[in-house]
């Protein structure tokens, strides 16, 4: 009875469940991600981004005010303040002034400073530093805190990739170049694959088996290999490097997935609507145009998103074929590569930038991805 | 056909914008972010004096986009190479011009020791002649060890003069239940090439200058008893796990950009990193260099009579596509403008005899430089001037290998064999 159309299985709940768990840890690296582009340099460096959710207990260095800043009252030499400039002050647990006593005193308690005089510090910050001499120096005294430090985030990651002057002319340049580099890149190959994909399917011609598994072939060249002498070609016919060069070579490197995809989906498109077409006396180009193309969006879609996707993403490619000497025409993937800086240090911006470069391809995922369920399945599932 | 030409003229323009005029001098080198707009700032100063343009372009993966561009031919006029090793090869490669003659007589007369640096930009070319091909602009000191003076004062310890007084300290911050050392090694794919620094500095302290000489050259073998103690030597620094912060099995995981940042953490991870003069970009936001964050020479052995030697690496820059603008702009980098310019900035030694020395933008720079001009032997980074399939492949993971627990002997011996196996 169990296996009745219809019925629903038993392990309906394990299938929901572990595919729930699955996309929980699929998302886990995004959500870090997301989270530490929150965060400055020194939090993520100092801690994981699971801790930056929950109030957790730190141990800081802070500096209480220089010693220009002194007064004098009754006689002696007085420096006060807040420890923390935010409103939002943490609560000190334990607190000291030498780095190899960092918790010797509790607040309300006073310490006695190596260098003479000594300082209290109340438990919300506030310190009073005494002394019968002058305080001496350019810089505060270190004061060492153990304290219970509410959830900090800032959104200086995204003001700095996003709107900092110094970036951002390059950025909206560098936006434009992506656009540039993809969209032509997409659309090209796909207006190519698709011509090569009707003949491949519905033309009769001899060698066409042979010709469909050479294509398949390529799929497996690693475009790696194609670089140097790709480059060497382009200078020597004068392409050169530049918005052409890189077109020509995405389109390259995409058609083997291109035309194979296309041609499988055209192929399980039904026989007798070409026939009778072709009986009615259309030829090869109308029925392409008229009836192939229309049926076979959802496959075209599929395509386009992925190539999309590869070539907004794509360093290696540009890098090669695009990038001149004059330095104009740097697309985004650079750009974020070069906020990094030249030793690569900056993780905050590593993760801003991700979710800012993610922006243009989940517009056209989620435009798109009503046919890409469709267009996966093309020539997998007849 | 309306709809035919506009789209023609569209395919046009963006022909045309993709070939913007690259002005006269055409530069392709490994600095981004502040670097660049420091080679700027040099470069502007270029086009001021000459009336010439130039443009220059900036990269992360320098090594692997010049091959490619120089194999096809689309090279920039001068290309900045971080190591002399990788500049050899293209030499041997028919792919460099050789400097107007001249300019060694220049570099002998005003560089201090002058000679070497001649020698580091000297290759045989394609022929195999010798011509000199590289001119050295911008110098940092390796041999430095980085603490927090506030931290030293705290807990009393002094700045060590000699490496005995160095070892000595090591002990006394263990005694007191600390960690003397902040050592990663961790640089993604270059992981271990901060080890590379320790066994060439301690192969410096151990050794005469020739001996380092001939293991650099592989005219004394990897795996020779000497190159080996000098390993072994790291490993006292490396491998002891009281002298490590997080233990000796976190130095091959611990990231060289993460590490100095031990210093600077409360309680202190560590009290000492030994690293070269750039590190400062890595410390924790708003630390001042020479009020929070200190160097000092890493001492030599008073012992062993071998002088104070300081290991150092440079840029170099090389013509990759020939034309009278790039050799004019190689002869403005011989100006002393040309070096004051940066040094007014951050982050820039140089070798420079006669500039003067008061332009340094802070007074850590100028004790750094100090460091550089009191050098009784100078000596370049050895694995950047060992082929690259070593010094920038089997040296680096060797060390991670010895800093995970392998024999010092049996990861010299693979070392010598990858080199063999290259020639």
């Amino acid at each position: 009875m169990n296996n009745l159309v219809g019925h629903k299985s038993s392990l309906r709940w394990a299938v929901h469940i572990s595919v729930a768990v699955l996309v929980v840890l699929w998302l886990i690296p995004t959500l870090g991600l997301l989270v530490s582009s929150f965060r400055t340099a020194d939090q993520i460096s100092t801690s994981g981004w699971w801790q930056a959710l929950v109030t957790t207990e730190q141990n800081v260095i802070m500096r209480t005010a220089k010693p220009q800043d002194q007064q004098i009252i009754d006689g002696k030499y007085v420096i006060e303040g807040m420890l923390f400039s935010s409103k939002k002050s943490p609560e000190i647990l334990a607190w000291g002034v030498s780095s190899i006593a960092i918790d010797d005193y509790i607040p309300g308690e006073t310490a006695k400073l190596r260098k003479g005089g000594e300082i209290s510090l109340r438990g919300d910050g506030y310190y009073h530093m005494v002394s019968d001499k002058p305080f001496k120096g350019s810089r505060g005294t270190r004061v060492f805190v153990k304290a219970s430090m509410p959830p900090e985030f800032t959104l200086d990651n995204y003001r700095n990739v996003l709107f900092d002057p110094a970036n951002v002319s390059g950025m909206a340049k560098a936006f434009l170049s992506t656009l540039t580099v993809a969209i032509p890149a997409t659309i090209i190959p796909i207006l190519i694959a698709a011509f090569a994909a009707y003949a491949l399917a519905w033309m009769q011609f001899p060698g066409r088996a042979l010709l469909v598994a050479f294509i398949v072939g390529l799929l497996v060249v690693p475009l790696q290999m194609a670089l140097i002498p790709l480059l060497k070609l382009h200078m020597q016919i004068g392409i050169g490097k530049g918005f052409l060069g890189v077109w020509l070579a995405h389109t390259g490197f995409g058609l083997p997935l291109a035309i194979y995809l296309l041609r499988n989906y055209m192929v399980g498109l039904p026989k007798d609507i070409i026939e009778n077409s072709r009986i009615d006396g259309a030829t090869d180009f109308q029925i392409f145009m008229k009836i192939i193309l229309p049926l076979s969006f959802p496959a075209l879609a599929a395509f386009s998103i992925f190539q999309f996707l590869w070539t907004w993403n794509d360093l290696l490619v540009a890098k090669v074929f695009l990038f001149d000497s004059s330095g104009q025409t740097v697309v985004m993937t650079a750009k974020l590569v070069e906020l990094l800086g030249s030793k690569g240090g900056n993780w905050e911006i590593l993760a801003t930038s991700a979710f800012v470069s993610i922006v243009v391809p989940l517009i056209v995922f989620f435009t798109l991805q009503k046919y890409l369920v469709r267009g996966l399945l093309t020539g997998s599932v007849k | 056909m309306k709809k035919i030409n506009s789209l023609a003229c569209m395919v046009a323009a963006l022909l045309t914008a993709g070939t913007v005029q690259a002005g006269n001098v055409s530069l392709f080198g490994p600095w981004l972010g502040p670097d660049q707009e420091n080679v700027e700032a040099v470069l502007d100063g270029y086009a001021k004096s000459t009336g010439n343009t130039y443009s220059y372009v900036g990269s992360d993966s320098f090594e692997q986009q010049v091959r490619i561009d120089s194999e096809a031919g689309s090279a920039a006029n001068v290309s900045i190479f971080p190591q002399p090793g990788l500049a050899a090869d293209f030499a041997k490669l028919g792919f460099l011009t050789p400097l107007a003659s001249g300019t060694g007589d220049w570099i002998r007369d005003n560089y201090a020791a002058g000679q070497s640096w001649v020698d580091l930009g000297t290759y045989a070319g394609p022929g195999g002649q010798d011509n000199l091909y590289g001119f050295f602009y911008k110098v940092d000191v390796k041999s430095l060890v980085w603490y927090n003076p506030e931290n030293f004062e705290d807990a009393g310890y002094s700045v060590p003069g000699t490496m005995e007084e160095l070892k000595a300290l090591n002990d006394k911050i263990v005694a007191d239940g600390s960690t003397p050392w902040c050592i990663g090694l961790g640089s993604g794919g270059a992981t271990g090439w901060p080890a590379t620094d320790w066994v060439e500095d301690l192969m410096l302290r151990t050794q005469p200058p020739a001996v380092y000489d001939h293991w650099v050259s592989n005219e004394m073998k990897f795996n020779d008893p000497r190159v080996v103690a000098a390993i072994e030597e790291f490993g006292a620094f490396a491998r002891n796990e009281a002298y490590v912060a997080g233990g000796s099995g976190a130095v091959s995981t611990t990231d060289f950009r993460d590490s100095p940042k031990g210093l600077f953490s409360s309680p202190a991870q560590c009290y000492m990193h030994r690293q070269a003069s750039f590190i400062p970009a890595f410390f924790p936001e708003g630390t001042v260099v020479g009020e929070d964050a200190d160097f000092f020479y890493f001492p030599a052995y008073a012992n062993k009579d071998l002088g104070s030697p300081v290991l150092g690496a440079g840029t170099v820059f090389v013509i990759t596509n020939d034309s009278p603008d790039a050799h004019g702009l190689i002869e403005y980098l011989q100006s002393t403008e040309a070096h004051e310019i940066w040094m007014a900035r951050k982050g820039f030694l140089t070798p420079h005899k006669g500039v003067d020395t008061s332009v340094f933008s802070d007074p850590t720079l100028k004790k750094m430089n100090d460091i550089l001009l009191g050098a009784t032997t100078f000596r370049f980074d050895g694995s950047d001037l060992m082929p690259g399939g070593v010094g920038a492949g089997s040296f680096w993971t060797g060390m991670v290998d010895y800093a995970d627990g392998k024999s010092a002997q049996s990861v010299a011996d693979a070392i010598q064999a990858s080199w063999d196996a290259l020639k």
